[in-house]
Formats: C-alpha cells, sequence, structure tokens
C-alpha cells in the first residue's frame, strides 16, 4: 500500500524480495546496497538485517532509499527481503504487509525447481492472508544463479523455469547473478520504475483519501 | 489499494503530536501504517525514521502474533526501557501504530494517559 503524502510531497513505495530459502534475495539487497553505498552524492541508510548470526534471514532485510522526483514528488523506495525457509512462515507473512511490488528470485538450480514452485505457491496464499492477490501487485521474476558452471552442478534452462512459474502470467523476467552483480540493478530499477507508474496512475485515477 | 493523505490531514494530526510532545515532555513520536511507511512525526530526531517505523512495525506485528499463538486477545502494554531512552507502541487504529520515546525519568502511567486521549483526537481525523 503506497503512501501519498500531498503535504511532504512524497511517495512511499515497498519493494518485497520473495524466493525460497538460499535463492539469493539477500546478496540481491546486500549488492545493491553496496553500489549505492559507493556513490558518494547520496547518504544512503544502513541495512538492517535480522538474520541468523548473519546468514540465514530471520525476519527480514532493509533499508529505504530515495529515488529522486517524479512530478514533483519525493520518491522513497522501501526494499525488503523475506525469510525463504519455510519454518519462517510466520515471519515471512508479516514482512508482505503492504507490499507494492515484488521481486521472486527462483534458484536456478535443478535441484531447486520444487523449491521455487512452493515458494511460488506460498507467495499467492500470503497475498490472500492480506486479503491480496497477484494481480493487486507489480510482479517480476529473477532467474538467479545464472553464473553457476553447468558442468559442476546441474542448472535449469531458463525457458523451463519460464514454463514452470511464469507460463500464465507472462510477466518480465531477468536471468541474473546476485554474487557478480548481474542484471542486479537491472532487477531493481524496473521493478521500482514499474510499480511506481502503477501507483501514480491508481492514485491519480482512484483517489482513496485518508482524512475528510 | 493506496493511501493518500491530504495537506491539511497532516498539518492537523502533526499539530497535535507537536502539542503532545511539549505537554508531556516526550522525546519523539512517529505515527506508521502496519507495512512500516512513517505518516507522521514531530519531536527530534537523530536516527533514521523509516528504519525505526519498518521496524517498529513488524515488531508491533510479531507481539500480535505472539499474543494469537498462546490465544492472549493482545497484549495491554508494548513498551521498552532503556539507560537513555524509552519506547512505547501503542495501537491507534486497525491500520496505524504510534511510536513514542520519552525519557526514563517521565512517568509511564501518565504518558500513557495522555496517547490515551491523543488516540482519540486522531481517531476523529484520520477516521477509523
Ligand atoms: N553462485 C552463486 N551463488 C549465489 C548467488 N546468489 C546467492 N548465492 C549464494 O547462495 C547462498 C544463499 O544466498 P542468500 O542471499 O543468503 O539467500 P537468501 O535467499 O537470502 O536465503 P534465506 O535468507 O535463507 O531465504 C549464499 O552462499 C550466496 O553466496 C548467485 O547468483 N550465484
Ligand atoms: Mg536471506
Amino acid at each position: 500500500m503506497a503512501i501519498v503524502n500531498l503535504k511532504d510531497k512524497t511517495i512511499q513505495i515497498k519493494i518485497v524480495y520473495y524466493g525460497p530459502g538460499r535463492s539469493g534475495k539477500t546478496t540481491n539487497i546486500e549488492f545493491i546496497h553496496n553500489k549505492l553505498q559507493q556513490n558518494k552524492n547520496q547518504q544512503i541508510s544502513n541495512l538492517v538485517s535480522i538474520d541468523t548470526k548473519g546468514d540465514r534471514t530471520l525476519f527480514f532485510d532493509f533499508f529505504p532509499v530515495s529515488l529522486g522526483k517524479i512530478n514533483g514528488f519525493d520518491l522513497k523506495l522501501k526494499l525488503y527481503t523475506t525469510p525463504g525457509q519455510v519454518k519462517y512462515e510466520a515471519t515471512r507473512r508479516l514482512v508482505l504487509k503492504g507490499v507494492d511490488g515484488l521481486v521472486f528470485v527462483a534458484d536456478s538450480l535443478t535441484s531447486r525447481q520444487d523449491a521455487n514452485l512452493e515458494s511460488f505457491e506460498n507467495l499467492k496464499s500470503n497475498l490472500l492472508y492480506h486479503k491480496q492477490s497477484l494481480s493487486d501487485v507489480k510482479l517480476i521474476f529473477q532467474w538467479n544463479k545464472r553464473d553457476i558452471d553447468e558442468k559442476m552442478i546441474p542448472l535449469s534452462p531458463i525457458e523451463e523455469m519460464e514454463r514452470l512459474l511464469n507460463s500464465e502470467l507472462k510477466v518480465q523476467s531477468f536471468p541474473a547473478s546476485a554474487t557478480s552483480g548481474m542484471n542486479v540493478l537491472k532487477t531493481v530499477n524496473y521493478i521500482s520504475k514499474e510499480t511506481v507508474k502503477s501507483v501514480i496512475e491508481k492514485t491519480i485515477l482512484n483517489k482513496h483519501k485518508m482524512g475528510n | 489499494m493506496n493511501t493518500v493523505i491530504r495537506e491539511d490531514t497532516v498539518t492537523k494530526v502533526e499539530k497535535i503530536l507537536q502539542d503532545f510532545i511539549e505537554e508531556s515532555g516526550a522525546t519523539y513520536a512517529l505515527i506508521t501504517d502496519m507495512g512500516g511507511n512513517p505518516l507522521f512525526t514531530a519531536g527530534e530526531e537523530d536516527f533514521d525514521v523509516d528504519t525505526l517505523a519498518a521496524l517498529s512495525a513488524a515488531n508491533y506485528a510479531t507481539t500480535k502474533e505472539i499474543a494469537n499463538l498462546i490465544k492472549e486477545d493482545n497484549f495491554s502494554l508494548l513498551f521498552h526501557r532503556g539507560n537513555n531512552e524509552n519506547v512505547h507502541f501503542a495501537k491507534i487504529t486497525q491500520d496505524i501504530l504510534m511510536i513514542v520515546l520519552f525519557k526514563p525519568f517521565l512517568s509511564l502511567g501518565l504518558l500513557r494517559l495522555k496517547i490515551n486521549s491523543l488516540q482519540q483526537k486522531i481517531v476523529s481525523i484520520i477516521g477509523n
């Protein structure tokens, strides 16, 4: 649920990285945070990670980032990851509250295709918990870990992953490598732009106001 | 399902929060939605407001889940005591949460009374 503040002229948008355990959600957000920190012109907030001794996500990773102005409004993006491990269902569900845009980070390992599917079904049911569905949010897929040498570890072809997860929705998708950074910024730029666009359209067309 | 907050709503609510801070001696007040977006603020801060909102919403939601789990309606007091700063969380409506930072020498009981009356004023402006 994006927040448009007409006094401060700000738009706040929540983007969530979802996907099975170890698919690379935290690695994505760390890469983005590092890149932004290298930019000396922008003061960037700390990355907050609620995890198990610096490894597996327990609740979420989070940081806010300003995206500059659009139509005179300051855009503030909030980036979150979810915990992928099945046992963290309770916290995972909470992170989705008020989500505007989703990046589904799928693991390219052949052995993780069932986990991808299970996580995607889990996403739909957790959106329902918040009385939302995939049609209420912007969604893109990321086929992660494409850097892995297929002679060492079998990977699923992209076409197969598309068939498994994206054959009905046919939304945007990017092959990526969160460790090397390949298409990591492209993914976040794309989802941000699309989400902002849809929020602006919705708030202009359908003015849902707070206060009277 | 987006929320557009009008200019006069922001002005009115932030005035109420500012008055509350002056009367109660609290350090800082923040109203956030349950998704972790800051909506209204008053007082001096030397921390990242977006992060405080995100963590507070998560903290509140987690506590509520614990209440559900042990079949408790909800905990009536959500409060952390520090050496330099205390923090108090209060649900204002189904969708929004208020966080108040205040110094340990202030009375929690009095502050809670003030927060209660504040809650009614805010609800009368933004609705339920
Ligand atoms: N080779 C390769 N390894 C990756 C890539 N992305 C992540 N990894 C590795 O996969 C492991 C898990 O990455 P995380 O980013 O912690 O995964 P996560 O999705 O946040 O996992 P949870 O927090 O448990 O849900 C780490 O050892 C990463 O270095 C990638 O693109 N290529
Ligand atoms: Mg993680």
